[in-house]
């Protein structure tokens, strides 16, 4: 943690480290992105789609197909959920000064899903009209709906003159969770044979589904948060020494609050929309980089977002191709990656108040 | 100059200052002190601006309901009387965090001189956490100077609140801590500083502030109030109040215990 | 260049509509009552993949397995160039078809069934797909002359016997099939009666209104397991063991495809149970 006394820089100074570890995420992610658009069981190759269309020759129709309505689609979908789920689990972590905050806490999750299984169970229902504009995006734009709503009817709750209280939201976030839980319960019992496996399937998250209308529909609130996010940076720092010290060192506490619960609910309602439940990337990417380089948000935000990119589309390429032709679930790799990592942080700083 | 106009201040329900004026130059460190539950903490705060009051508050000509929390950052820091810390943060990163706002923000030189100050050169790069309750108090109190590092700005002061701020330091490092608020103060800053010990309130002070029931009992030199009448009949006990034959500095002895045995 | 790339995406679309043959040699099966209906036409050997519940015949089994039906992988599917996709009714997911089709492979989605047209449907939804319309043609009889006996003989049951079907008894918790279930439509189509029809779809079923729902026989899926061990399960569950079914012991358990599938052997699986219910009538009138 201290490599760096040999330059002019105070110990204990991580910035310089963070930064690199930065650039080295970036690259990363590069990488995997093009591993992402490069592999697939159809054996097209991007270099070679890439090397003979700028040669001018025709490129099959198929190749392009797959490379633009496929892979495309889908590693983007992967970036901007993986960095949605990480950077949603970092800011509502610094919000909560709770390493172990996640946005399924405060029953953003919850929501997201009730909504979901809204649009699955009762879509048949809906009129025409909702049908025919939604299409197939019916279940990611419930399932935001329903998680935009839960963080408002929350914020409703929690707030008192303009003031948010940490411990009334997270005991309002239980409460909405078991609400969210029941109606989506009542619902399942309704449902039929079918649409139970739908559930289980959303309920899992895949990629699978990735489409520009989707991208279309989702990416530019995920994008927002993105890029909200790193305004967030100083404010949760600050969050960390207490909402009054917050104050005390300058900043316009409840502002970021409010900034910060909105970022979390587009982030994570956008990301859970697109591709149902993937877990632990919100946990354990910010985790890691806190081991790695500390928990100042100036670095961890953007950090947070490259690692939660690159985590993802790993996740995907071994969901897409371990069981090929057929297709694991992505939730199910990033919770039989995630579930042990998370543990074995647990194990590693147990005893430590930082956690 | 900080002034307050019949300050009052409620937590919850309860209301706990009932209307106090008083006020506070600076270049002068003010000690308030008072027995527990009196209000001394909520003071604090109201000047802090944490807590919702009526009344008027000026810090510096200013109205303090009208400074935005980066305004105000810059012209006081304050040190709560418990601080917490929710990440694995270093001892440089704690007192970065002082430099937030204002001025200073690229005054990374900052973070080593105020460590050296509370004597932890050395420490910057150790996980708060891991430190000692005496320790991380110094670390907090270093981030606190580093947001008002220089006592004057532009030829306006710069103010220091601190509730109880060497509660967990042993006595060397509680005479190390006042002697950087008396620097500070004798540069030009402004001192305000909720202290439990009625000695070292004595023995630092330039004026006390003795609250009582939300109310200013007695406010003055610390011969004139600790040595005064209102102490014992604020505390509810009786104290004797002597004079050291040197500095004439006053401290008290509390008399109850001969006086049960006699 | 992304002007260029979308040109190249028109004509990717244009092209693919004329891209599949007539007649479709590399077929991928969806849905395990359409691999049946393909195999049953004679065109197994052109099947190349399977999704996980074509299990009948056997010999599928050894084919790549392309997943669930309703969480199709596109560019693995694109990947095998098959010319056609038959697929189930429900299979999915919508965009993973949609890509499916713009890529030229051609896609058919085979009707629900739950009666004998709706299985003559299917077929014939199947062997147009295959272009194999005389093949499909002998196939709709053979199984419509198999769907009428099993129709003769459910008429000829001297009574109705109801029947209760259980999809699961997980730890004790019943999971029955209620009204609109292809559970539902067997017993129908084999004379019985449902035993359970204030539930819609197959849903958990209280004790109660197991031993209110009284069947004179309960049917289950064959899970491969002992048929003695279900029995066992029967009749020493608290609700069930106080039913009819229970007290007689009939219990019957039969493949999962084979009963509900609603495929070429859906006839003979009506025969089969009306069998069993045609024993208990028989007994229960000497």
């Amino acid at each position: 943690m201290v490599a760096l006394a040999d330059t002019p820089v105070l110990a204990g100074d991580r910035s310089i480290r963070a930064r690199r570890v930065a650039f080295g995420l970036a690259g990363l992610l590069l990488l995997t992105s093009l591993l992402s658009l490069s592999h697939g069981a159809s054996g097209v190759r991007l270099d070679l789609v890439l090397q003979s269309w700028l040669a001018g020759h025709d490129v099959p129709a198929r190749d392009w197909l797959i490379l633009w309505e496929i892979r495309l689609p889908r590693m983007l979908t992967g970036v901007l959920v993986g960095a949605s789920l990480a950077v949603g689990g970092a800011v509502m972590q610094g919000l909560f000064r709770n390493p172990l905050a996640d946005p399924g806490l405060v029953g953003v999750g919850a929501g997201a899903g009730l909504g979901a299984v809204l649009a699955i169970v009762l879509g048949g229902q809906a009129p025409a009209w909702v049908a025919a504009w939604l299409g197939w995006n019916m279940v990611p734009v419930a399932a935001f709906m329903g998680g935009w709503l839960s963080t408002m009817v929350l914020y409703r709750v929690s707030t008192r003159a303009g003031r948010t209280s940490t411990a009334t939201m997270l005991l309002a976030g239980i409460a909405l969770g078991a609400l969210a839980g029941a109606a989506t319960g009542i619902l399942v019992y309704v449902a039929d044979d079918r649409q139970l496996r739908d559930l289980t399937f959303w309920g899992l998250g895949s990629l699978g589904g990735a489409s520009w209308p989707k991208i279309a529909a989702a990416g530019p609130v995920m994008l927002l948060a993105l890029l909200a996010a790193p305004f967030l940076a100083r404010g949760l720092n600050g969050l960390s020494l207490g909402e009054a010290a917050a104050h005390h060192i300058g900043l316009p506490v409840q502002r970021v609050k409010h900034v910060a619960i909105l970022t979390v609910a587009a982030a994570t309602g956008a990301a859970v929309a697109v591709s149902g439940g993937i877990g632990f990337i919100g946990i354990v990417v910010p985790h890691l980089l806190r081991l790695a380089t500390g928990p100042d948000h100036r670095y961890l935000l953007v950090n947070a977002a490259l690692l939660g990119a690159t985590l993802l589309l790993l996740a995907d390429l071994i969901a897409r191709s371990i069981i090929a032709p057929a297709e694991l679930p992505i939730g199910i790799v990033t919770a039989v990656i995630g579930a042990p990592v998370f543990l074995w942080i647990l194990l590693r700083r147990r005893g430590l108040v930082d956690l | 100059m900080l002034t307050n106009r019949s300050l009052h201040a409620s937590l919850g329900r309860t209301a706990v200052l009932h209307g106090i004026t008083t006020s506070a130059a600076p270049g002068r460190i003010v000690a308030v002190i008072g027995p527990n539950g009196s209000g001394k903490t909520t003071l604090l705060r109201a000047i802090s601006g944490d807590v919702a009051y009526d009344g008027r508050i000026a810090l510096d000509g200013a109205d303090l309901a009208d400074l935005k929390p980066w305004e105000l950052a810059a012209r006081r820091g304050v040190l709560p009387q418990a601080a917490t810390l929710a990440f694995p943060f270093t001892v440089a990163e704690v007192v970065r965090l002082g430099l937030t706002s204002g001025t200073q923000a690229d005054r990374s030189d900052l973070i080593g001189r105020a460590l050296a100050e509370v004597d932890l050169t050395g420490f910057s790069g150790r996980y708060y956490q891991e430190l000692s309750g005496g320790q991380q108090a110094r670390v907090q109190l270093a981030r606190v100077r580093a947001q008002v590092w220089d006592p004057v700005v532009a030829g306006r002061p710069r103010w220091l609140f601190l509730d109880e701020p060497v509660a967990a330091l042993d006595i060397a490092h509680q005479i190390g801590v006042m002697r950087v608020l008396r620097r500070f103060a004798d540069a030009g800053g402004g001192v305000v500083i909720v202290l439990h010990d009625l000695n070292l309130a004595a023995m630092v002070a330039d004026d006390v502030w003795l609250i009582h029931d939300g109310l200013l009992l007695d406010a003055g030199s610390p011969a004139r109030v600790i040595g005064g009448s209102a102490l014992a009949e604020a505390y509810g006990c009786p104290i004797v109040a002597n004079r050291l034959p040197g500095p004439q500095a006053t401290f008290v002895l509390p008399h109850g215990l001969w006086a049960a045995a006699g | 260049m992304i002007r260029q790339i979308a040109a190249g995406l028109v004509v990717a679309v244009a092209l693919a509509p004329t891209a599949f043959a007539d007649t479709p040699s590399r077929v991928i099966a969806a849905g395990g009552s359409v691999a049946e209906i393909i195999h049953a036409l004679g065109a197994g050997d052109r099947l190349i993949a399977r999704d996980t519940t074509s299990t009948f015949p056997p010999a599928l089994e050894s084919l790549p397995d392309i997943g669930y039906v309703r969480a199709l992988s596109s560019e693995n599917l694109i990947a095998m160039a098959p010319d056609i996709v038959i697929a189930e009714h429900d299979a999915g997911p919508p965009e993973v078809l949609d890509v499916l089709q713009r890529s030229g492979i051609a896609l058919v989605m085979a009707p629900q069934a739950l009666d004998p047209d709706g299985v003559a449907a299917k077929i014939d939804a199947v062997a147009t797909a295959l272009n194999l319309p005389d093949a499909g043609a002998a196939l709709q009889a053979r199984v419509a002359a198999q769907l009428e006996q099993a129709r003769i003989a459910g008429d000829a049951l001297p009574r109705s016997p109801r029947v209760m079907f259980i999809l699961s008894m997980q730890g004790g918790r019943l999971l029955v099939g209620g009204a609109g279930t292809s559970a539902e439509a067997m017993i129908l189509l084999a004379g019985g009666t449902n035993a359970v029809t204030a539930l819609d779809g197959y849903k958990p079923l209280t004790d109660e209104a197991a031993i209110a729902a009284d069947p004179d026989l309960i049917l289950m899926m064959d899970r491969g397991g002992d048929h003695a061990v279900v029995l066992a399960d029967i009749i020493a569950h608290p609700a069930l063991r106080l039913t009819r079914a229970a007290i007689d012991q009939r219990i019957v358990s039969m493949d999962g495809l084979y009963l509900l599938g609603f495929g070429p052997r859906t006839g003979a699986a009506a025969l089969e149970l009306n069998t069993h219910l045609r024993r208990l009538t028989d007994e229960v009138k000497g």
